[in-house]
């Protein structure tokens, strides 16, 4: 999707918010979901579409360990989540992504597997990145029971009660990913081979699949446990209950350079949502119905605040902030009709004034919930041709570069950086993590290493290189020279089709929080619940409160 | 023994073993592309681009770059190299689509050249046609056409290229999206390059990840 490209934009173009205004660290990580969010336009389809679903292999035994397998058929293919559960010993429990052991271990199969494709797959996935997966699979993930949760479930159920609600709501899930892992890596299939089916082609609708069915199984493995356990006493959990239970996740830095890395795509995904914004605040008048979906929504997002916790400082402080907006927004909702004068514009409006991002960003999402026909169709824009934006025109003359440079990149010419605190980190990718990293730049050794993840200070070098050389020269010209420039000026170039393409932050400033960068994405995934554990290390919940697959999809028997 | 590469693994090591072998960032990307892109043919591009790496003097890439000032192009050390000459052919894409006829001298691994450059080809939805000895290697925006002689297609060094565009006509062959079938040793000798692009762990960097917390909750 570019500016040029697409009437979608045509509507609503005074109400856009620019990139100089979204693509700011500190709002990125205040995203919250949005009904553009991968999960929700996954379980949109599978509604839409009609898919029916069947748990085709359920061979756990009483300890709880064994495999299973869940399918979902669509109207021209079927994709299978293959679980396995495993016993782990507690000294092998780690919450980290480099761990070596997990309970459960899953597969996403591209269609039914057959007994050798089981055997095959349980000889791998349970190694995860020591295994190798194979052109049939779509992704690759594990996860880990919640100390916090699991066995409180199992012993509840197992003695007939039910769990406790207030503990399960706050934990929110029973197990927890640690990483999800698609897209040609360790084996699996490439990317290209999914891009033409609508129905899997859309950002990370292969792996959103594979979370939602591997909550299924979640829960399932809870109940089977405790029925061995408690026999004819044990009982299941109370369908309203189940709904509070998603799939964790922890995240951490590994994921950061994903959005970096892939400017055209967080174009796409930051346009189509700004666009949607826009399109809901052009709108001259509201109706009752939807002022009524919105106060719905409104009142959940508030409960779903109550059971949102954090012990990092950070986060703390944000909660209490958006609490505090909740309530500054309840008095305007209660004072204004929203029914006239572009009522949501005027309320957006309101809230840059008067909100923390935190608010303002909860408020973006709120108002997009009663507008499906408006903005849903923007789902289809959120994919990416990376390869267009590989391209580099070489015609194009310098003094035309540094005129997108200046114009565009006034956050990455405005930074100092002979101020050490400026160029205080390096990104790195670690040889003993073989996961990206942020280093100390002048405390630890390792620079050497630098990922081109400084787009700021690089913008800022071409800068000066284009300043020292012939305006006249082409760009073809002036690489042959400085290929140092390549990697940036193609990001550059970029900008003109992809507005919202580049981060206007320092991400190697020494106060840059990478926990913004995942938070950001993961509120694309559709996440909830954030819960940063370091500056670099967040734990979500995904799923919590949506439908199962028996719920949502016909079952087959 | 053989090895099954994706071709996002493919990509990802090319580009990190060019950059381990003294390319830039942005060039290496055009490697990581290159080698891909053959790939996907079922041509040996991860392994050719292997030679070629090797072949590279560490920190004297420079001897390889091309003098384009008159034609044909040549490098100073004697040598083209085919991922930073076909860049430089891709970013004069506009003076093929004018119907420019780009001659290079000697020049190392034409099969990457034309790879490389092929990537332009591809963004304009145009085709563009690569020359050398008995063979003409055409990209096209989702294909590939190979005439002529196929034993020349893994010349280590020829003494002149033609690149230019041609026709429009339908490729002989399309991208596959499977896995690449590689030597495993020759596989171990990239993914050894690309590991030397990894920073070795100091006490501050194992310090630096995760909560620093058994898994507690």
């Amino acid at each position: 999707m570019s500016r040029e490209d697409n009437n979608i934009l045509a509507a609503a173009d005074e109400f856009r918010r620019p990139p100089e205004v979204v693509m700011r660290l500190a709002r990125m990580g205040s995203f919250h979901q949005t009904r553009l969010s991968f999960m929700r336009s996954l379980l949109r389809r599978l509604k839409k579409e009609k898919w029916r679903f069947k748990r085709n292999l359920w061979a756990i035994d009483k300890q709880g360990f064994g495999r299973a397998v869940y399918t979902v058929y669509g109207p021209e293919r079927a994709y299978s989540l293959v679980a396995f559960s495993h016993e782990l010993p507690d000294h092998m429990r780690s919450d980290r992504v480099i761990a070596t052991a997990w309970d459960t271990t899953f597969a996403l199969y591209d269609g039914v597997p057959d007994a050798a494709d089981l055997d095959r797959l349980e000889a791998n996935v349970p190694k995860q990145e020591a295994g190798r997966i194979s052109d049939s699979e779509l992704s690759l993930s594990r996860a880990n029971r919640s100390v916090r949760l699991w066995q409180h479930v199992v012993e509840s159920l197992a003695a007939g009660r039910q769990p406790d609600r207030e503990q399960l709501e706050s934990v929110g899930y029973l197990v927890r990913t640690t990483a999800v892992y698609g897209s040609g890596k360790f084996g699996a299939a490439d990317r290209l081979a999914i891009a033409d089916r609508p129905e899997v082609s859309g950002p990370f609708q292969a792996e959103m699949l594979s979370v939602w069915l591997t909550r299924s199984f979640s829960i399932d493995l809870v109940e089977h446990i405790a029925a061995a356990l408690g026999g004819d006493e044990a009982v299941v959990i109370d369908p309203d209950l189940r709904r509070h239970i998603g799939v964790g996740n922890s995240t951490g830095l590994g994921m950061a350079p994903f959005l970096i890395n892939h400017p055209a795509l967080l174009n796409n995904w930051m346009m189509a949502r700004e666009e949607a914004f826009a399109r809901v605040r052009s709108l001259p008048g509201a109706e009752s119905q939807a002022i009524e979906e919105f106060k719905r929504e409104f009142e959940r997002a508030r409960d779903n605040v109550t059971h949102w916790h954090s012990q990092h400082p950070i986060q703390i402080e944000k909660l209490a902030d958006l609490r505090a907006d909740f309530e500054q927004m309840d008095g305007y909702i209660a004072a204004h009709t929203l029914a006239d004068d572009h009522p949501w514009d005027r309320f957006y409006r309101w809230a840059e004034e008067h909100l923390t991002l935190e608010g303002q960003e909860q408020l973006l999402s709120l108002m997009l919930e009663p507008y499906a026909a408006l903005v849903d169709d923007l789902t289809q824009c959120m994919d990416a041709d990376e390869h267009q934006s590989f391209f580099i025109d070489g015609a194009m003359p310098l003094a035309r570069l540094r005129e997108i440079i200046e114009s565009r990149c006034k956050w990455a010419l405005a930074v100092d950086y002979d101020d050490a605190s400026n160029r205080a980190r390096f990104w790195y990718t670690s040889a003993e993590k073989l996961e990206p990293r942020v280093g100390e730049r002048f405390e630890e050794p390792g620079a050497d290493y630098e990922l081109p993840l400084a787009v700021g200070y690089d913008i800022k070098r071409l800068h000066a290189a284009l300043l020292d050389s012939e305006q006249g020269a082409s760009i073809a010209e002036f690489l042959l020279t400085h290929p140092e420039h390549r990697h940036t000026l193609r990001r550059v170039q970029n900008l003109v089709t992809h507005p919202y393409a580049e981060i206007q932050d320092n991400l190697i400033a020494a106060d840059m929080l990478p926990i913004d960068i995942l938070r950001c994405k993961l509120s694309f995934f559709g996440a909830t619940k954030f819960d940063p554990r370091s500056d670099r290390w967040v734990r979500i919940c995904m799923y919590q409160d949506a439908p199962f697959p028996h719920e949502w999809l016909q079952v087959e028997l | 023994m053989s090895y099954r590469l994706t071709l996002v693994e493919a990509e990802s090591c090319l580009r990190k073993a060019a950059r381990a072998c003294g390319l830039d960032w942005g060039i290496a990307e055009e490697a990581g592309k290159a080698a891909r892109w053959l790939a996907a043919f079922d041509l040996p591009g991860p392994e050719t681009m292997l030679a070629h790496l090797q072949q590279l003097p560490a920190g004297e890439y420079r001897q390889f770059i091309p003098d384009c000032s008159g034609e044909p192009w040549q490098a100073p050390g004697g040598l083209l190299c085919p991922v930073i000459t076909g860049a430089a052919l891709a970013d004069r894409s506009a003076q093929m689509l004018d119907g420019h006829c780009f001659r290079l001298a000697a020049t190392a691994w034409p099969l990457l050249l034309a790879a490389t450059v092929g990537q332009a080809a591809r963004c304009h939805r145009t085709v563009f046609t690569t020359a050398w000895a008995g063979v003409r290697v055409s990209c096209f925006e989702n294909g590939l056409s190979i005439e002529g002689n196929r034993d020349d297609l893994l010349l280590e060094r020829v003494d002149s290229v033609t690149c230019q565009q041609d026709g429009l006509s339908e490729p002989q062959q399309l991208p596959s999206t499977l896995s690449y079938a590689i030597d495993y040793d020759l596989f171990k000798v990239i993914d050894q390059l690309a590991f030397q692009t990894y920073a070795p762990a100091t006490e501050a960097s194992r310090a630096g990840a995760g909560a620093g917390l058994t898994d507690n909750d």
